[in-house]
This record gives C-alpha cells, structure tokens and sequence, in this order.
C-alpha cells in the first residue's frame, strides 16, 4: 500500500488542521479505511473511532507505555504516532493477539499464571512489549527484561509477575526451536 | 480448597477486555478538555474563548460566566463528597496553578485540545506560598481547628518529663516532600443524560461521593444518578472521592444533548487531584541505658490548602507501634496555595513510619543495640493509648521470621563495614510498620439460580487490590462451588450503596457481608451452615428457579444508624479503636542496599517483608499487593517528590517522565510472607488490612540500610544520589 496518505480536501487544507487524510491500514488483519484529521494520534483512531479501547491513554505522551501497539510487528506507542503515519502499514493491538479461536497467546496466559498485574490498565501494553521483547531477543534473561520492559509502567508494581511470565513464555519458544 | 484462586478478573484484562470508564464510545459522544490557569494565586479578570470557539468542531466552551449552573459538593473530610471545596469554573478566583478555567466540548479529542490551548485568560495576579516554609503560610493548631474526636492529638503520661530525664535521647527532625499517586488510567468520565437520569461511568473508588455529589451540584435527585465504577486502573486514594472534573462533564453533556467524555491529562492530573502533601516532623525518643523507651514526642507540620483542612493523622499509628508508656503527638496543619491535598497509600503511615522508625534506628546506634532486637524489646500487647488489647498483634513474630528468612544475624554493626571487593557499599535496614483497622457499614446482595450461577452484589471497588477475587474465593470456600459459576459486580450505584473503598477496609468490610449473605442463604435454602452445597437440588427441593438474599453488616460496635449514612451517602468509618479492642495490621521489612563506589547510586538490591493482615483472605493478590506496596516504597524513599517553585506555584515535574516512578529495571528481588494468624475480633472471617502497610516502613528501612552502608543518616526523601555524595 501508498504510504502517503491521500489529501481528500485539496491543497488549501494544508495551511490549517481542517483538512482530511484518507488512509488504509491493516488492523489486527482486518482493512480498515478512513479519512484522518490529521492531527489524531494512532492511539485516539483505535480508541474513539475502531472501538479497540484494549489500548490504554496513561500519558498522552509516550512516558508510560500503556499504548504500546506493533505497527509491522515493531513495537511503538500508538499515543506519540500520528494515524496518518500507519498509513500501509499492520497494525496489532491487544485485541489481536489470541489465536483466532479466540485462546490467549502464550504470554496473555503467562500473566494470569504469574499474576503479572493488578488494576489491568498497563497490561495490554505490557503485553504488546513483551511480545516485542521476546521478539527483538532480548527476553533471555530477567536482567535483559527488565531493562527492555523498563518503558512500560506499573504503578501497582506488579514487574515481578511480568518478568517471570516474560521469561516463560520465552523460554518455552527457545525450547520449541 | 487446596489451590489458591487466581486472580478472577486475570483473563479479561490481559485480553483487554475490561472496560475502564474512558473506554466508553457512545453513539454521538463529544470530547472535553481543560483550559487551567496560568498563574498561582489571583483572579482570572477577563476570559476571551473567541478563538477556542472558532476551532472547527468546537460545540460548547464553559467558563466561569457559566459558574451559576453548579454548586460545591462541599469537602469530603468536612461531610461533603469532594475532594476539595472549590468546584472550579463556579466563579473568578484562582486558587492554585493549574485549577481549571474553562471547558472546551468538540466533536473529536483533538479539536477541544486545540481550542482548550486557545482560551486567552487574563489575570490578577496575587502573592502565593506554596512550601511550609514560605512567608505568607497560615499554621493553624489542628485540635483547635478540626472539632474535637475527629483526629486528636495523642497525649499519654507525661512524655515531657519523662524525654528530659531519659538517660539516652534522641532529637531529629525529617522531611517528606508532596507525593504525587499517578494511578496509570487517567482521570475521565463519560457522562450520559437519559432524559432527566444521568449516568456516569469514571473510575473511582467512592461511587457514593460521585453519585451524592454530583445530585448535590447539578440540584437534582439523587436517584436521577448511576455511577458504574467496575474497574480502577488504580486508586491509590487518588479516586477517593468526587473530583472536579465529572460535574464539568455532566453540565456539558446536559447542555450539549449528547454524551461527553472528558479525560484529564497527565500534566493536569497533578493539579486537578488531592495529592500526599509535604509534611515535617520532629521526633524525640528518650530511653533507658538498654533501649527501654520512656518517652517519645512526635510533631508534625503538614500542608493543606487555604480552602480546606485536611486532617492529619501522623501520630495516631506512632503511638501504637510500641508500648511506650509516655507519648505526646501534636500536629499543625500549614495552609499554602494548592488543591486539597489528601489521602494516598500509606497516606500519614508512610511518612510517619519513615520518620519515627528512622529515629528509632538512631536509637538502636545510640544504645549500642542490634535494631531487630531493640523493636523485639520494645514490643507490646496493650494499645498505650486506650489501655485496650489489640485485636491481635504479631509484629514480633514479623520481626522474627524476617529477620531469619534475610539472614540478618550476618549483619555487622558498624555502617561501612559490609563493603565489597569493589568499593560497593552494602547496607542492611529494618524498619517495622502499622496500619489502622477500620470497617465500614456494607450491603450484600446474593442471588442463586438453578443453573448453578451464584451472583455478589456488594459495596466495593475493584482498583486492582483484588477485592473481586476475595469475594469469589469467599463464596467459593463457603459453598464448595466453581469459581467460574461465581459472577460479582462491584461499583454500580444501582446496585447497592456504595461507599468509599480506602483505608485498607475493602475485604475487611465487604467479606463479612458477603460472609453473613451466605449464611442468610443457606437458612433461605434450609442448608447446614457449613459444608458443600448443590444449589440446583436446593432449589429444586424448595420449588424455586431462583433465590436472592442480602445482608447489612456493620464494624464492631457501630450503631445501626451507620447503614442508613451509607444510604445517605455519608461516610461511617469505624476503627482502629473499638469498643473492646484496638485493631492494627503489622508489617516488618528487611532492606539490602548498594551504594555505587563512583557515582553513590543507591540501589535496593533486595528486601523481605513479612505481614500481619489477620488471615490471607486470597494468597495469590495478597502477595502481589504486597510487593507493589515495596515498590510504592522505593518509589517514595528514592524517587519521588513533586516539585514546586515558590514564583510560579503549581507543581513542576507534573508528568511521568519528570515524577519518576519506580520503573521495572528498579526493582529488586522482593521475597513476601504472612503471619496468616486469623485476627479473633475484627471480623468473623479473621482479616486484617493489607494493601497500605504493606508500604508503610520501606522507605525507613531503605533509610537505615543507606545509613548502614555509608555511615551518614538521611532525614529528607527523596534521598538522591547528590545527598550521599
């Protein structure tokens, strides 16, 4: 797909915020097409307009990680990337992470099993990172995890539960290779 | 049941299935945002909106020329249901930086934040004071202030006399900055008007103070309100009560004919929601040769704001934490240029603990005595101050298990000693904690069908301590059902009352009820009081498809009346003293500290903290809220503080990467247990509090074990690399 999106009011909006970006992305494998403001943050589409509210808004500006989504299996935080930018791109959330019979992915169940968190208000985008984390090879000991999850607060202070759920969920796929 | 429960909410809320308050899109909504003064202290003379409402989506902007359409709520520790007395947008007067001047209402979140950073404000600008030591702060007497009974001023024996003819003496004075709580989910609400109803979905942990509240500054009925409350990304005491924005949201929705969310910023949430305030305290401990103490004198100044008094109560656990038979505690409130401060986890204990336990480590140095053994000396079974036994108390046994399990009979004495082959400085602290029992007055509402589902109604709210997962570990035992057959719902106003859930009561209230529910039940079905039930044959056997059954329960010794305050709206806390016992849960922490060589970076690099809570209502939560209440420690001793200049007022590092919270790379191995003694008298059920002091005593064990390692004692927090330098 393009990755500039389409200006659909002409080039007299580029002076102002007014003006309306059409864009296509791929979210959680569904195609999705929308015209943009394009001032609205990834995070602010999902939410208020995609009904995907499993991703959270805990700074509005990329502190705490709550936002945490892949965009082309990275991880970025959805509230500091502007819609437009996923433009083309495959976005995953929180919300498509299971298998498609709807069973959790191994790390969603790893945080039950270790109690890896309190409120759940961090947690889809602890998930989201782990993942990444996992991923990037950078989950193969609990030092190397807490640096690379160091992005993603928990005030309720659940990093214990989330490290050794990480760290399964890692070793389990090493193990699998 | 052999299994401890996992925690029953787990699946949901890693699927992201949970519905927080903001993640509400209905048809229609409209999003708001804040325009906040720009100035500490004044009058906002003229407000120009011309170029918000110019912003394209942009359906309404309120000001304070809107002001006649709301009413105070009245301060929450003065019978009212807000956090603080000052509704903002009700008239002209700035009494804080960063209070809320304008309300900006559009089709799209982005729209009202461009046209809420458009409103043009102009000002008067007057002096403000914003620190205890500022020129301009009013110190007010508390017990002079705060009508007699409600937070008194402890004074037993002669504490005076017996300081100044104790033959060891110890004089320090410490100081705890503001704190800020920063649940992670934001402040919001979404406000929905059906005709005359309105409904409110935010999270918060009093959904009584919403509903009352805003029945209360909207002047409609009270029974037009619903607040749903289901799940808190966090409280923390920051959602104790009816906050500023809600009502702004309602007004807006009504006026607007649409729904409307307003979620509050993070910059703004340091400024439009109580906070720890500063406080400063002077302890005097006087001993005998051997440890003994006589006497011990606990003062503290603590900040409020110019529009209220919120009430300390430093020295209501200080007094209790040993059997000292000489105490006086005395506590002035310092009015400054802020919000409201309030309550927020561990809110007095912390401090307090931090300040006296660290003073009773000097102690231990002056006297010559190991600090475990000092605390063991000075332990009791009598409340020093009503003369009443506690409930239970096995603070010693914490003590004692800690110690063994941290392996503290290889510590040396002497600070500096334990230094490693690389110049690190290692340092290990103790410190012990307490923490009020309290219970309130709660409903609970049971309901069995024949299809085997068992359905909780009860006074509650779920901000991640587990309370959902006791409940159903409750009815689980009792019944000898499967957990998933057990379905709660926890703050809906249109369920039961819904009183405030602080204070650590949350299981110690709600379990009784849900406690004396089953029991109504099994008398309803014609069931033994114990034993393993088959709902559908019981039902069946009696002819019924269904059965629903509710309890009241009340504290010890509360009168009857203290359900229809519940009812009312009204808060009805009793405890930690009762009419036959004083009632406290107790904690003992065990610290390692690193000091790097170079640089003086502290970090914990490990630490074991053993609980008395009273019987572990759900082991798998319990240990996780424990651990978190280590981290809020770390985070309080070594991190966190919120700024503020004396020119500007306001707070300064008001976001999360300027107030820094405890990250995961900041946390150490964190090893928890449990005396899980049940307590005899507090409730039928033997539980104790646990989410709050399992935070109180970790910053003055980090203290001591700093001082362990590098010999200099630390009487401010945050301790920074710069203060052991």
């Amino acid at each position: 797909m393009d990755r500039f999106p389409r200006d659909t009011t002409g080039s007299a909006s580029r002076s102002g915020f007014s003006g309306r970006l059409h864009v296509q992305m791929v979210v959680n494998g569904r195609d999705v097409e929308r015209d943009l403001d394009p001032r609205e943050s990834l995070l602010d589409l999902l939410r208020e307009r995609l009904a995907l509210t499993g991703t959270k808004k805990g700074c509005d500006h990329g502190q705490c990680g709550a936002c945490t989504v892949h965009i082309d299996g990275r991880r970025v935080l959805s509230c500091l990337t502007l819609a437009a930018k996923a433009n083309g791109a495959h976005v995953t959330t929180i919300e498509g992470v299971a298998a498609a019979d709807g069973s959790p992915h191994p790390l969603q169940q790893a945080f039950v099993d270790y109690d890896a968190l309190q409120c759940g208000y961090c947690t889809p985008g602890q998930i989201m990172a782990g993942l990444a984390c996992i991923a990037e090879g950078h989950a193969t000991d609990e030092a190397q995890i807490r640096e690379y999850l160091s992005g993603n607060l928990c005030r309720c202070g659940a990093y214990a539960g989330i490290v050794a759920a990480v760290r399964a969920t890692a070793a389990a796929q090493e193990g699998g290779c | 049941m052999s299994q401890p429960l996992a925690r029953v909410d787990a699946f949901d809320k890693v699927m992201g299935a949970v519905q927080f308050g903001a993640d509400r899109v209905p048809p229609g909504l409209a999003h708001g945002a804040l325009a906040v003064a720009t100035i500490g202290r004044g009058r906002v003379v003229r407000i120009d909106t011309s170029a918000a409402e110019a912003v394209p989506g942009v359906r309404l902007v309120l000001t304070p020329r809107d002001g006649g359409e709301l009413a105070s709520a009245g301060f929450v520790m003065a019978g009212g249901h807000g956090f603080q007395s000052l509704q903002p947008l009700t008239d002209d007067h700035v009494a804080y930086r960063g209070q809320p001047i304008a309300l900006v209402v559009a089709d799209t979140p982005h729209a009202a934040a461009e046209a809420a950073a458009l409103v043009q404000a102009e000002y008067e600008a007057e002096p403000l004071s914003v620190d205890l030591d500022a020129d301009g702060v009013e110190v007010l007497d508390q017990a002079a202030v705060i009508p007699a009974g409600f937070f008194p001023d402890v004074d037993v024996g002669d504490a005076d006399a017996a300081f100044a003819r104790s033959p060891v003496r110890v004089d320090s004075v410490f100081d705890c900055p503001p704190q800020h709580a920063c649940p992670m989910e934001l402040m919001a609400a979404v406000a929905e008007w059906n005709g005359d109803t309105l409904t409110v979905h935010e999270a918060t942990q009093n959904a009584n103070a919403v509903r009352f509240g805003l029945a209360t500054q909207l002047g409609i009925d009270v029974e037009r309100v619903r607040v749903l409350s289901p799940y808190a990304g966090g409280g923390f005491g920051n959602r104790n009560s009816l906050q500023a924005h809600t009502c702004l949201a309602a007004v807006a929705a009504r006026r607007l004919g649409r729904p409307v969310k307003l979620v509050v910023p993070r910059s703004q949430m340091f400024h439009d929601a109580s906070f720890r305030p500063a406080s400063r305290h002077r302890v005097r401990l006087g001993a005998t040769v051997d440890g003994r103490l006589q006497a011990a004198i606990h003062e503290v100044d603590q900040q409020t704001s110019r529009h209220d008094l919120f009430p300390a109560n430093y020295v209501e656990m200080t007094s209790r934490l040993y059997g000292i038979p000489n105490f006086r505690g005395h506590q002035r409130l310092v009015r400054t240029d802020v919000q409201t401060p309030g309550y927020m986890r561990a809110p007095h204990e912390h401090p307090a603990a931090f300040a006296f336990e660290c003073a009773i480590d000097e102690l231990a140095y002056a006297t010559g005595r190991d600090p475990v053994d000092l605390r063991l000396a000075n332990d009791t079974g009598t409340d020093p101050v009503s003369g009443r036994p506690f409930s239970s108390r096995h603070l010693a046994a914490c003590l004692r298990r800690g110690a063994e399990r941290f392996g503290w009979a290889n510590r040396t004495l002497e600070p500096g000693s334990m230094r490693l082959a690389d110049g690190t400085l290692v340092g290990w602290g103790v410190a012990a904690g307490a923490y009020p029992g309290s219970a309130v007055p709660t409903v609970a509402r049971l309901r069995a069908d024949d299809d085997g589902t068992v359905s909780v109604q009860v006074g509650g709210h779920e901000m991640g301590q587990g309370i959902r997962t006791a409940i159903v570990e409750t009815v689980v035992r009792d019944l000898g059902v499967a957990a998933d057959s057990v379905r709660v719902d926890v703050g809906d106003t249109a369920a039961v009352p819904q009183h405030l859930t602080a204070g650590s009561w949350g299981t110690a209230s709600a379990l009784p009820a849900v406690h004396d529910a089953l029991q109504e039940l099994r008398r309803s079905l014609d069931l033994p009081p114990t034993g393993a039930v088959d709902l559908r044959a019981a039902l069946a056997a009696i002819g019924r498809a269904d059965i629903e059954v509710q309890a009241e329960t009340r504290a010890p010794g509360q009168p009857p009346e203290a359900i229809d305050r519940l009812r009312r709206g009204a808060m009805a806390i009793a405890g930690p003293e009762f009419p036959t016992f004083t009632a406290f849960s107790f904690v003992a922490h065990f610290v390692e500290v690193r000091v790097e060589p170079t640089i003086h970076r502290i970090h914990v690099s490990r630490v074991v903290s053993v609980v008395d809570c009273g019987r572990v209502a759900s082991p798998v939560t319990a240990a996780s809220q424990v651990g978190g209440g280590v981290i809020w420690g770390i985070g309080a001793c070594l991190r966190e503080g919120s700024e503020v200049d004396p020119r500007y007022g306001g707070f300064l590092n008001a976001d999360l990467a300027e107030y820094l919270i405890p990250v995961n790379a900041d946390v150490p191995r964190i090893e928890v247990d449990f005396v899980d003694e049940p307590d005899p008298h507090l409730n039928a059920l033997g539980v104790k509090g646990l989410g709050e002091v399992a935070m109180v005593g970790v910053a003055p064990a980090i203290a001591n074990a700093v001082f362990h390692a590098t010999g200099q004692r630390q009487r401010r927090l945050p301790i920074r690399l710069e203060n052991v330098l």
